[in-house]
């Protein structure tokens, strides 16, 4: 026992130091804290949201409960991008200290110790902020009108969910940090965090082939069929879409990439595609869950437009449907894109302590930090702007007949939309723009 | 002092001061860099070495002093620019060789160089048609399309030395240019280095420890406290 706290002690006492004095430069830990804020919030918010349907037991709950299941496992991708962007993060900033220690003979149970209790400590405290804020934002989200009524008292989940949140959270991010840290402890000499392009097998081609022209085939034949099962064909088929897209995601991030690579004649956008081209899956990573949406929207959004047109010949609870598949979608694609944003901020914040030397080498050599930052928007914007226009082409060709209709008539529901992800392009843009302060902190002599 | 002398001052500092907090990292510093000269600025750690490239080269505005560098359209008071404008004169007038090349990891070596053109407004094609000529006088014929960790150390500070003239600029500043080399390689560098420049006819400042490095340059200033202490010609 003496010898078990022998042993966690002196790093304890170390990681406290660190902590206490990473407060000097507040970016590199209040961001990871802030990162765990959103996600808890978000989280618990998407959760009590869906968790309030559970309320109803007629009929027509089921599909209610179905779609909500649906926002959430749609959620679900930003979501643990956020989290993973927050914990590589704190494991980055980590890493060279870590590394440092290692050099000097610290033990690896030491650099273990000390690594699980600064991601777990920074974890649970966003965590619990992101409880309060959840909190805070509840009696607004109570007014969201879903079958006629706003949400009310449904909103609030058991106490003890909220309770046990900054735990899970904690212990998510501690073996987050224990994944990467493996890298550490073998090899002081640091890490690489950057992947090989993913190469594009034809058995990848003819699967999403295959998967996709099931998906249209069924979701021809799911008009003729009750609510309950329509709505489930219709998710199956998305998450069978979904699946495909994120399997090709990558590969199309990486053609494009290269090929802008090839065509850039700034050298801001040269440094951007090149950046992309190497690592394809990382940039899938922060913005796939745009062109997914925006997949969803035009599907989801035209078939509720239509139901919408067509509301007069619909009586009783079923009247409810189609604006709250409409509300709903609009919740699900802004929430997702504030998730998008903070994991993109996140990302960007620590890409710009990842590589301070080589940013501060080309400011030395005359390029300015505004077209630094270009750059660095670039790599992110435009294959998030060409992955969402794709997206969005994909979602209109696999239900072209159901756009053209919901276009003619009920314009304003998909232009509303197609609006909706336009601004979330836009939020991520604003997320980003956000970390021009890390990046003039870094190239300040 | 002659008006031959003032014409062939590339680089003049007077009286430049640094401090940073209440450390004073250059006291007063006076030095006149002569065109075609490659001058060694050496000194233990905490001199001031680093922060008299850094005010030479416009990366910090000096506290107190001038520094004036000579180009073709006339002398500018590089004390006097604002962040924007010293960032401009770097880009168009001078050139940088850093400790461990830091070069763009993504990029080739023949991108790497033509990044410095592309960033002065160069076209692409005419930036990489010129990166490829410089990268093949220092040997890096066949090279151009690998990546930097495709390169030995030697092999990307010779990718380094070919970006910081390929845009021809005034000066060339490199800080400890051989300080992650072999001594085999770190010679070999320096030599590169040395003969590109005066080949080109250009300026070369060059802060290290080593002294092997500073033998091979023509000058050799050494500091003390932020002070210049000791101005030798190495040869002529």
């Amino acid at each position: 026992m003496s010898r078990l706290q022998g042993a966690t002690a002196v790093p304890a006492r170390l990681t406290w130091l660190l902590l206490r004095r990473g407060w000097d430069s507040p970016a590199g830990t209040l961001l990871p804290v802030a990162a765990f804020t959103a996600v808890t919030a978000l989280s618990l918010t998407v959760v009590a949201g869906a968790w309030s349907f559970w309320r109803w037991d007629d009929d027509l709950a089921v599909a209610y409960q179905m779609l909500a299941g649906f926002a959430v496992v749609l959620l679900l991708m930003p979501l643990m991008a956020l989290a993973g962007s927050a914990a590589r993060l704190s494991a980055r900033r980590r890493d060279q200290r870590l590394s440092t220690l290692r050099l000097l003979g610290a033990t690896p149970w030491q650099v273990r110790v000390m690594s699980l209790l600064e991601s777990s400590g920074l974890a649970a405290l966003g965590a619990v902020a992101g409880v309060l804020v959840h909190l805070l934002a509840g009696p607004l989200v109570q007014q969201v009108p879903f079958r006629g009524e706003p949400i009310g008292a449904a909103y609030w989940l058991p106490v003890w969910t909220l309770l046990v949140a900054p735990l899970v959270i904690g212990l998510l991010a501690a073996v987050s940090a224990g994944i990467s840290l493996q890298r550490v402890v073998v090899s002081p000499l640091g890490v690489r965090t950057r992947q090989p392009a993913p190469a594009l097998s034809p058995v990848r081609v003819a699967v999403a082939v295959v998967v996709l022209t099931a998906t249209f085939l069924a979701l021809r034949a799911a008009g003729g069929l009750g609510v309950a099962v329509g709505i489930a064909i219709l998710l199956g088929g998305f998450a069978a879409s979904m699946a495909v897209l994120n399997l090709l995601g990558p590969w199309v991030v990486g053609v494009l990439a290269r090929w802008s690579r090839r065509t850039a004649r700034s050298p801001e956008l040269l440094l951007a595609a090149a950046g992309t081209a190497d690592a394809p899956k990382a940039v899938w990573r922060q913005v796939g869950a745009v062109p997914l949406l925006g997949f969803v929207s035009v599907v989801l959004g035209s078939g509720a437009a239509l139901m919408i047109a067509s509301d007069g010949h619909v009586s009783g609870p079923e009247r409810f449907l189609p604006q709250d598949i409409r509300t709903g979608l609009l919740i699900t694609v802004v929430v997702s894109f504030l998730v998008v944003a903070c994991s993109v901020a996140v990302n960007a914040a620590a890409e710009v302590y990842d590589r301070a030397d080589l940013y501060r080498s080309l400011h030395k050599l005359g390029m300015t930090p505004r077209s630094l930052q270009r750059s660095r928007s670039a790599s992110v914007m435009v294959p998030l702007v060409w992955m969402t226009v794709l997206g969005t082409l994909a979602g209109s060709l696999l239900a072209f007949p159901l756009v053209g209709m919901a276009l003619l008539s009920d314009p304003v529901t998909v232009l509303v939309v197609l609006a909706c992800v336009v601004a979330g392009v836009l939020v991520v843009a604003v997320a980003l723009a956000g970390t021009r302060p890390v990046l003039a902190s870094v190239l300040r002599p | 002092m002659s008006d031959q002398h003032s014409d062939r001052v590339a680089l003049r500092a007077r009286a430049v001061t640094k401090r940073y907090g209440t450390t004073t990292a250059l006291a007063g510093v006076d030095l006149d860099v002569l065109a075609g000269e490659s001058v060694a600025v050496m000194g233990t750690s905490g001199s001031g070495k680093t922060t008299l490239l850094h005010c030479l080269a416009g990366i910090v505005a000096p506290d107190e002093g001038q520094v004036v560098l000579s180009t073709s359209s006339g002398p500018v008071r590089v004390d006097s620019l604002n962040e924007a404008g010293r960032t401009r004169l770097r880009r168009e007038q001078l050139g940088f060789v850093f400790q461990e090349g830091l070069l763009v990891p993504e990029l080739t070596a023949v991108e790497n160089v033509a990044l410095a053109l592309m960033l002065r407004g160069e076209k692409r094609r005419a930036a990489e048609q010129e990166a490829a000529r410089w990268l093949a006088a220092l040997g890096l014929a066949g090279m151009e399309q690998r990546r930097i960790g495709q390169l030995s150390g030697g092999q990307a500070q010779r990718v380094a030395i070919a970006r910081a003239q390929v845009a021809s600029p005034r000066v060339v500043f490199a800080d400890e240019p051989t300080g992650a080399l072999d001594s085999t390689t770190s010679a070999e560098v320096m030599d590169l280095l040395l003969a590109s420049v005066a080949s080109a006819g250009r300026t070369l400042v060059v802060v290290t420890h080593d002294e092997d490095v500073a033998a091979r340059c023509s000058r050799v200033v050494r500091l003390r406290d932020g002070a210049v202490v000791s101005d030798s010609r190495v040869r002529a």
